[in-house]
């Protein structure tokens, strides 16, 4: 790793928990404090540390779920324990399927564009990003480089509102009675009402084309966000001071459903997730789309891969997507009408091949592969989701662990079972 | 109540009735007046918390029945009769049945010994702080059975949370008072208060304290530890965040109450909601000084009291209102404490909270307690105890130093005792984060 | 630990506490003070997008959010409130696009011809399965499809999810109100396309059917006309009661229409009262419809009925120089040519006649002839141009459909079928 640019795939820098001077890097690392981390050693012998000699328990079958208030939907983790400790846990999805891929190779590629805003229901801009980027791709249609600045900062805003909202849930699972959820929606509605303006819907925005946007910001949308960045620092230093240093939320999270980043990449983890876990791969900078490669923007990396760093790091996100925002909003070209390729046709015919876009969703790598055989309609649909990788790993996460720390865990790794199940 | 009723009947219109039927007059109208404050307090407090949370979170809450919302617990509680009561087939009957009575009946006996006002404390018993925390741990018994009765496995581990955290946290709430016990060396409800007047400082501890009322266990730092720590334990029992694990709603659903619907849920609603009520009001009582307060003791040395049996009635009206405003105050703002922390704090997991009970509060009582034996070594003890160095010193110089030393005492084994545990709760089960993944990786292979 | 790559650095996140507070229980003694903070923010509302603090609740029945324009909620139809005819011109756009299928419409028919109308005769959107991706209303090219801003749906009968067009026909003043500057962008397309098909459109066709009393006062006019027309059955009284009239164009342009009516429902006998209507106004819409007439008569009879079209050919002639009007005729010409063709089957003979020979294919020829004369006369390019294209096309419909023997004809361009009319209408 003597480039500054990170290729694909990444190496690992040489061992996040260990400092180690990259040569060829003219940036210095900082001495490192050791990791001191607290975990239950029952987490490792895989059930309470009792002697079983002197005690004989009855494991208990739990579901926790599909009906349940922190399962983020209908999601079943079968759980296996003795007394409170969690001895076996078998995360159960599919209670939400609909059918999204086999839909959408019924319809026109046009048509699907609706169809991804109910993937992650949290995130339709960013889905809608990577769908049109592979039809894009397959149909060879250019972008214009207005669209790609509105796609960018809806992208980034939606990035924003997913991790104000998904750190809210995870407090809310901890028990904090939805005081900071409601923060975080607070600021999520205002982002929604800015969605709001330019699409026309809060959270179905529909917002992309092949090609570019369905129409350019309104006159009012700038000013709007300009405000927003006002508040959008205030707001996240106030969930740390709130939270950060909170002793309970420091119990709660730290040393909790650790993801050792080796087994994060075994499971092909992506997002917050992988970074809490200490690899900084981040599209975004591994293999810059859209118009990524102008701006100046960190990775966050967690240290120990448990529910705190992953907490950290979604905090650290907002800054950064703040921070490309705020040179998005230098950077606009004002070119009114610009928003759109005017000779993009909608009801695209891509020629016979395939192709697969990536980006970095708020919730990990989203991609859509796509085959087509000529017709109008794809002839294959793939969705990589990330919610759905990342919750592979649940049972590994949480096992040892208290039933009280199942949910904790789960909020830690923000799913959306609309994504999950398709 | 008695002394009012007697002088009523036998004084104002000379009906001479035996003391039984007095007594008997006196109680039921009492009883009677306090199962109708009881839900009341219920249905308040669930408003106010919900509007005093919404508040905290920026929002309204609920303000659409009634002036500013304030029908709204009554809305609640018409729907909560009308919903069907189901009881799940699996479950016990009889015990489903009853936990909810077994849990609401200890509650409301709770009532009999708290004080609301000069001379309004429905039974004076002499062991009445005891009685108030005895009574108290039978509602353990009814959540347990609601958890085995339901037959549900969130159920049970409610159940299971809630005995264990009821039963744990009852050792730091009563060891806490024990301290405030040693400082008056009574255990009634009504001579703790009265133990509370004077001015910052107790004219209990200093005689010739100008009594306004404000001599409350609280300033001193004895008290303030104590109440810390009952503060805290209270919360545990009342179940309220950070401790309401037995109900952690996120994580078992409703705990022991998964399967009760309708009137038997609003019954575990109730039982909770007075609990909470008691809790303050007892936390009120016992370290700021329940109904005292400026201007209530100069208002009752004028009323019928058995001390001054012709005083004037009125004095009586006056004294109990300003007492029950005073009481009533204090209470509020102790559920607004717990309402605040209930909106600024994650909730604990249930070992954690066994933890901080049983390694951090119960020394901490522990050490309290020590406090207040130098606190009383130093203020009442005299030469017949064996302590002669005090005996030339004033009682205002008594004062000052029992407050010095005692305070030195509490905050350094209030910082020892934390930086203990918290470095315990690190070391606990520490382990190698490298080693741990080495084990983790490997036993996935 | 920070790495710098291209354009940032990996950072790594601090954890813990960051400031050296070593008295335990200060995290959580934030914590309170940033709720407290917000408790006591609380007694005002929140001043907008840079704001964190205060009540940020909208006390929803009374107290509603200003929806930006581009809100989209469910589609409806506009129909325009002077002539309180519809947008739609069922082109099928909108239910091809739907991406959940909830759009269903039926194309209207001229009850007397059984032609299709440039209108929809029924349409229905599945309210409770639409998505609200706004398709239907960017793809609609006569912008007769929007989105709505009404949210408050919910209805106890499920049944009332599923809306007609009754319910969903808006005002354009609707919809200028809720979407000022998105109107103003579409609407002189819309408006212009809007008046092209209100020509194309025979009776009450096309008007908002929840406009009850508009339609009826319509019809009422229409009867009124058709009576005015009618009512002089001697071919004399017919011109005068028709000068009588032709102040009012409209009046005219009824009696016009009914005229043709009653002379393509019975042939014979009501032959005079066509020409009068035909002659007497020197309206240009009368002269449409006359010409629409003719058309229409040429289709349904064959050969016999020739005589009132020619009858319509003065008609189409008469108008002074109204290149709509001649455009028109040209399209009517041009569906009566191929109409004409598709009924040959029976007749061979006549569609051959009709795609060689003008003069003797009175129906069809005739009918495009009148219309290129009145293209050149105007010497609008356009109308002239489009009166040649139509005719052309007419004649290439009819040559198709028809037999054989138009087989060459098609193979040329503008000189083909269509005559030389259409030639010299294009060269003009």
């Amino acid at each position: 790793m003597n480039t500054g640019k990170l290729a694909f795939p990444m190496p690992l820098p040489a061992g996040v928990g260990t400092p180690s001077a990259p040569g060829g890097l003219e940036g210095q690392t900082s001495q490192e404090k050791p990791v001191r981390i607290s975990v239950r050693r029952s987490r490792v012998d895989g059930c309470s540390t009792k002697d079983p000699a002197m005690f004989k328990t009855e494991e208990l079958q739990i579901n926790i779920g599909p009906q349940h208030p922190s399962t983020h939907g209908v999601f079943r983790m079968l759980v296996t324990v003795d007394g409170e400790t969690i001895i076996d846990l078998k995360p159960v999805f599919g209670y939400l399927h609909r059918n999204h891929e086999q839909i959408a190779e019924q319809n026109t590629y046009l048509q699907n564009m609706p169809y991804t805003d109910r993937l992650d229901y949290f995130n339709s801009m960013a889905n809608n990003q990577a769908y049109a980027m592979a039809v894009e791709k397959l149909a060879g249609i250019e972008v214009p480089e207005r669209a790609e600045y509105i796609r960018v900062l809806m992208v980034e805003l939606t990035r924003i509102l997913n991790h104000a909202g998904a750190l809210g849930f995870l407090i809310n699972d901890m028990g904090m009675w939805q005081t900071q959820l409601a923060f975080g929606m607070r600021e999520r509605e205002k982002i929604l009402d800015l969605f709001e303006m330019a699409s026309g819907a809060r959270m179905m925005c529909n917002y992309f084309r092949f090609g570019g946007v369905v129409r350019d910001l309104p006159p009012e949308f700038m000013p709007k966000l300009k405000e927003l960045l006002v508040a959008m620092p205030a707001f996240v230093d106030e969930l740390e001071r709130l939270l950060r240093e909170n002793e309970i939320l420091m119990q709660r999270a730290e040393g909790i459903g650790i993801l050792p980043k080796e087994l994060a990449l075994a499971y092909s983890v992506t997002g917050p997730v992988l970074r809490g876990s200490g690899v900084p791969y981040d599209i975004r900078k591994a293999e810059p789309y859209s118009v990524y490669d102008r701006f100046d923007f960190d990775v966050p990396v967690g240290s120990v891969g448990d529910v705190y760093d992953r907490f950290l790091v979604r905090i650290e996100e907002m800054r950064q997507s703040k921070r490309i925002i705020e040179q998005i909003v230098e950077q606009l070209p004002d070119a009114r009408g610009g928003h759109i390729n005017p000779r993009a046709r909608q009801n695209v015919r891509p020629p016979v091949g395939d192709a697969y876009a990536r980006i970095e969703s708020p919730k990990g790598e989203l991609g859509f592969y796509l085959v087509s055989d000529g017709s109008p309609r794809p002839y294959r649909y793939k969705v990589r989701a990330p919610s759905f990788i990342n919750l592979t790993p649940l049972g590994d996460m949480c096992r040892g662990y208290k039933v009280a720390d199942v949910v904790v865990i789960l909020g830690s790794i923000d799913i959306v079972m609309g994504e999950v199940d398709r | 109540m008695y002394d009012i009723v007697n002088g009523l009947i036998n004084t104002t219109f000379g009906w001479n009735w035996p003391g039984w039927v007095i007594a008997l007059i006196s109680h039921l109208l009492v009883t009677t007046l306090l199962f109708a404050i009881a839900p009341f307090q219920m249905l308040f407090l669930t408003y106010y918390e919900r509007r005093a949370i919404a508040r905290m979170q920026d929002r309204i809450g609920p303000n659409r029945v009634g002036p500013a919302g304030l029908l709204q617990p009554i809305a609640d509680g018409v729907k909560m009769f009308t919903k069907e009561d189901i009881v799940p087939a699996a479950a016990d009957r009889w015990v489903h049945f009853l936990a909810p009575c077994v849990v609401v009946a200890p509650t409301m006996l709770m009532f009999a010994v708290l004080p609301w006002g000069p001379g309004m404390v429905p039974v004076d018993l002499n062991v009445g702080l005891l009685f108030f925390f005895a009574i108290s741990s039978i509602s353990a018994v009814g959540l347990l059975m609601a958890g085995l009765a339901s037959s549900n496995k969130f159920a049970l581990l409610g159940a299971m949370r809630a005995v264990a955290q009821m039963v744990s946290y009852e050792i730091p709430a009563v060891l806490s008072l024990l301290a405030v016990v040693m400082l008056t060396g009574t255990l009634s409800i009504v001579q703790l208060i009265e133990a509370q007047a004077g001015l910052f400082i107790s004219s209990a501890d200093v005689p010739g304290v100008p009594d306004l009322g404000l001599g409350w266990f609280i300033f001193t730092p004895v008290g303030l530890l104590a109440f810390i720590v009952f503060f805290i334990a209270a919360l545990a029992e009342g179940e309220r965040t950070p401790f309401d694990i037995p109900e952690a709603d996120s994580e078992i659903v409703a705990g022991y109450m998964t399967e009760y619907s309708g009137m038997k849920f609003g019954l575990f609603y109730l039982a909770q909601y007075v609990l909470n009520f008691l809790l303050c009001a007892i936390a009120a009582v016992i370290f700021f000084g329940g109904w005292q307060g400026p201007g209530v003791g100069w208002l009752y040395d004028r009323a019928i009291s058995p001390a001054n049996p012709d005083g004037n009635w009125v004095f009586n009206l006056l004294a109990g209102f300003l007492g029950v405003f005073y009481l009533l105050a204090k209470t509020y703002a102790f559920f607004f404490v717990m309402v605040w922390l209930r909106g600024a704090f994650p909730r604990l997991r249930v070992d954690q909270l066994m933890d901080f009970g049983w390694k951090f509060l119960i020394p901490l009582t522990l050490v309290n307690i020590v406090s207040a034996a130098i606190w009383v070594a130093l203020l009442r003890w005299g030469p017949e105890q064996g302590i002669t160095f005090t005996q030339n010193w004033t009682p205002i110089l008594r004062w000052g130093v029992a407050f010095a030393v005692t305070l030195a005492v509490n905050i350094v084994a209030y910082i020892a005792l934390a930086r203990i545990f918290a470095a315990s709760q690190a070391e606990q089960g520490r382990i190698d984060l490298d080693e741990y993944r080495d084990t983790l990786t490997a036993t996935l292979r | 630990m920070t790495v710098k790559i291209e354009r940032g650095q990996i950072v790594t996140v601090e954890r813990g506490k960051r400031t050296a507070r070593r008295l335990p229980g200060m995290g959580l003694l934030d914590g309170m003070a940033v709720v407290w903070k917000h408790w006591a923010g609380s007694f005002r509302k929140n001043q907008g997008f840079n704001d964190i603090h205060g009540v940020f609740t909208y006390e929803y029945p009374e107290e509603r959010p200003k929806l930006p324009e581009a809100y989209r909620n469910m589609p409806i139809l506009l129909y325009d409130d002077e002539t309180s005819h519809e947008l739609c011109t069922s082109c099928f756009q909108c239910e091809r696009i739907c991406p959940p299928q909830v759009i269903h419409m039926t194309q209207a028919k001229d009850p007397a011809t059984g032609k299709p109308v440039p209108a929809v005769a029924e349409f229905v959107i599945e309210y409770d399965a639409c998505m609200s991706c706004g398709f239907c209303a960017e793809v609609c090219p006569f912008d007769a499809i929007k989105m709505d801003h009404e949210f408050e749906l919910s209805t106890a009968d499920h049944q009332k999810l599923t809306v007609f067009k009754e319910q969903l026909n808006r005002p354009i003043s609707y919809y200028e109100r809720i979407a000022p500057t998105m109107w103003a962008e579409v609407r002189d397309g819309a408006m212009k396309k809007l008046q092209g098909n209100i020509k194309r459109r025979p009776d009450v066709i096309g008007m908002a059917p929840n406009l009850a009393e508009k339609i009826a006062a319509r019809r009422r006019e229409l009867e009124a006309a058709a009576a005015a027309a009618t009512a002089p059955a001697a071919p004399a009284a017919a011109p005068a009661e028709g000068r009588k009239l032709t102040p009012e164009e409209k009046a005219a342009k009824l009696a016009a229409i009914k005229a043709a009516n009653a002379a393509k429902k019975a042939g014979d006998t009501v032959e005079p009262p066509v020409a009068p209507a035909g002659a007497a106004p020197a309206d240009e819409k009368a002269a449409r419809l006359a010409a629409i007439r003719a058309k229409n008569a040429a289709r349904k009879g064959e050969a016999p009925d020739a005589p009132p079209v020619v009858a319509g050919e003065p008609a189409g002639e008469a108008p002074p120089a109204d290149e709509k009007a001649a455009r028109l005729a040209a399209i009517r010409a041009k569906n009566a040519a191929r109409k004409a063709a598709e009924g040959s089957d029976g007749a061979p003979v006549e569609a051959n006649v009709a795609a060689t020979e003008p003069a003797a294919a009175p129906p069809a020829a005739g009918a495009a002839t009148s219309a290129a004369e009145a293209a050149t006369a105007p010497a609008d390019e356009k109308a002239a141009r489009l009166a040649a294209i139509r005719a052309k096309n007419a004649a290439r419909k009819a040559a198709g459909g028809g037999s054989d023997a138009a087989a060459p004809t098609t193979t040329g361009n503008v000189d083909s079928g269509g005559p030389g009319a259409s030639d010299d209408a294009a060269l003009s």
